[in-house]
């Protein structure tokens, strides 16, 4: 469901320009954190960044409707924070170069997809030793999403707050605003919860992969202890430069 | 999505219309001027009108119909959770809440099929951290090789009935595919890290310059800012109140 940008010219300003400067400030912080793990953690951020958007390409059907994937908390897990708001941040620009979420907004899409997906590893490096792989990387992925998802609540809340004369002064239009509203609420809130389930599910199934054939690109808590930002299974994988 | 990247990388490099011809710049100083207006205006016929110009340059840069409506429509369902709540405010509101993300859709599907991405790109990545304009390009050239692989893993999925398995069974099935993919991306992520560094990787990709050349065709970009400069002007009372 964060898949599902916010468009240009309908939330109010001073909502979309903090979410610029927040963007601003969290590109700030992670540029220098992200810069000490050189080009080649540029090149895994961009590969998994290129991933992320051809994921959201391929429809899964689930019953009358198709789920678009967005991958925010694995890539989150295998990435960690800082190179993962950078990430966040071009996937979303180029979503909005092709019409799909707007440029005024970048900000605030930027941190409802990142700031769910930074939390991500901090939440598996927590969980791993007595989960395992799947499952933490299946709660991370949870908890990214729902983070998301709350930020994209609260988004729509601040707008309508801060968005005068919304619903008018007439009592039945404001009973049909109302009721619109809490049919939709309820849609919106089932899909809400689908998506994280799916997106777990697609994170546990990622990750007992990734723990069969490649654990290295996996983050180990004692490893993780000091590592750049890029984790160590970037670092230490390969050191002969064998892929 | 990525036929959409394929199509829209193809228009972008293989058009020649004079939209196609103008500079980078001046186009992004177009779409910038468009998506300002849009977002600030209360006026749905300064809307209508910066509608009906980007539809016609769409047109007349060949942009496919079937990717303006997908520009234009992907924004209405959040436009109308907004919309739904002014049902009862002057029927104008509703109208500006569908027009304005319509409006900066269209400039930027119009942006992006008229500019070659190395062009777009390259402005960008000057006033974006190094490692954000880097990525701008990389991600990007990333994205076709990558989809290419989805596509294919997602048809074998289907036939081989992974789809018609039991939900649980069905995303945990396709997370393993997707492991399949992260691990290409690994490889290729290495390969580019041992190509930029065998290139002599300086620690920033500078896109060219060609955004910078102007030429005669960005008469008409300028004439489309004008435009869009005197329709404000002019309708900007055009309201319903």
């Amino acid at each position: 469901m964060s898949h599902l940008h916010i468009p240009d010219g309908i939330l109010p300003p001073a909502l979309w320009i903090a979410g610029l400067v927040l963007t601003a400030l969290g590109l700030a912080w992670s540029g220098p954190a992200a810069a000490r793990g050189g080009p080649r953690l540029i090149a895994y951020q961009s590969a998994l960044g290129g991933i992320m958007l051809a994921v959201m390409a391929l429809p899964v059907p689930i019953t009358a409707f198709d789920y678009c994937m967005t991958l925010a908390g694995p890539v989150g897990v295998l990435l960690g924070a800082a190179p993962m708001f950078q990430v966040s941040f071009v996937v979303t620009l180029i979503l909005a170069l092709l019409g799909q979420g707007g440029f005024t907004v970048v900000g605030l899409n930027t941190l409802v997809l990142g700031l769910g997906a930074m939390l991500a590893r901090p939440v598996y490096l927590k969980s791993v030793r007595g989960l395992g792989p799947a499952r933490a990387v299946a709660l991370a992925t949870a908890t990214s999403q729902l983070v998301s998802t709350l930020g994209w609540v609260l988004v729509l809340l601040l707008s309508v707050r801060l968005t005068p004369d919304l619903a008018g002064e007439h009592e039945i239009a404001r009973g049909l605003v109302r009721g619109i509203h809490g049919v939709g609420a309820a849609i919106v809130l089932a899909m809400l919860l689908a998506a994280v389930a799916i997106e777990s599910l697609l994170g546990y199934g990622l990750a007992r992969f990734l723990a069969r054939v490649r654990p290295d690109l996996l983050p180990s808590p004692s490893a993780t202890r000091g590592a750049a930002p890029g984790g160590p299974s970037l670092h230490e994988a390969h050191p002969s430069g064998r892929t | 999505m990525n036929n959409t990247f394929a199509q829209i990388d193809h228009l972008a490099s293989a058009g020649d219309s004079p939209w196609h011809r103008s500079s980078a710049l001046t186009k992004l100083l177009l779409v910038l001027t468009y998506v300002t207006l849009a977002v600030v205006t209360p006026s749905w016929g300064v809307l209508v009108a910066l509608l009906v110009t980007l539809v016609a340059m769409c047109v007349s840069a060949r942009a496919p119909l079937r990717l303006m409506f997908a520009a234009a429509a992907t924004p209405f369902l959040f436009a109308l959770i907004f919309a739904a709540a002014h049902v009862s405010t002057d029927w104008d509101e509703p109208l500006v809440l569908f027009a304005r993300p319509m409006v900066a859709s269209l400039a930027a599907v119009w942006l992006v099929i008229t500019t070659p991405y190395p062009d777009l790109f390259a402005p960008l990545s000057r006033v974006l951290p190094r490692g954000i304009g880097d990525g701008l390009f990389l991600t990007y050239r990333a994205v076709f090789a990558l989809y290419a692989r989805v596509e294919r893993m997602g048809s074998t999925l289907r036939l081989r009935g992974a789809m018609a398995r039991p939900m649980r069974d069905r995303f945990a099935l396709l997370g393993e595919a997707v492991g399949t993919v992260v691990l290409s991306g690994f490889d290729r992520s290495q390969r580019l890290y041992q190509t930029m560094q065998l290139r002599g990787h300086s620690g920033r990709i500078c896109g060219c310059r060609h955004y910078l050349e102007f030429s005669r065709d960005d008469f008409w970009v300028c004439l489309a800012i004008a435009w869009a400069g005197v329709v404000s002007v002019t309708l900007w009372h055009v309201r319903a109140r």
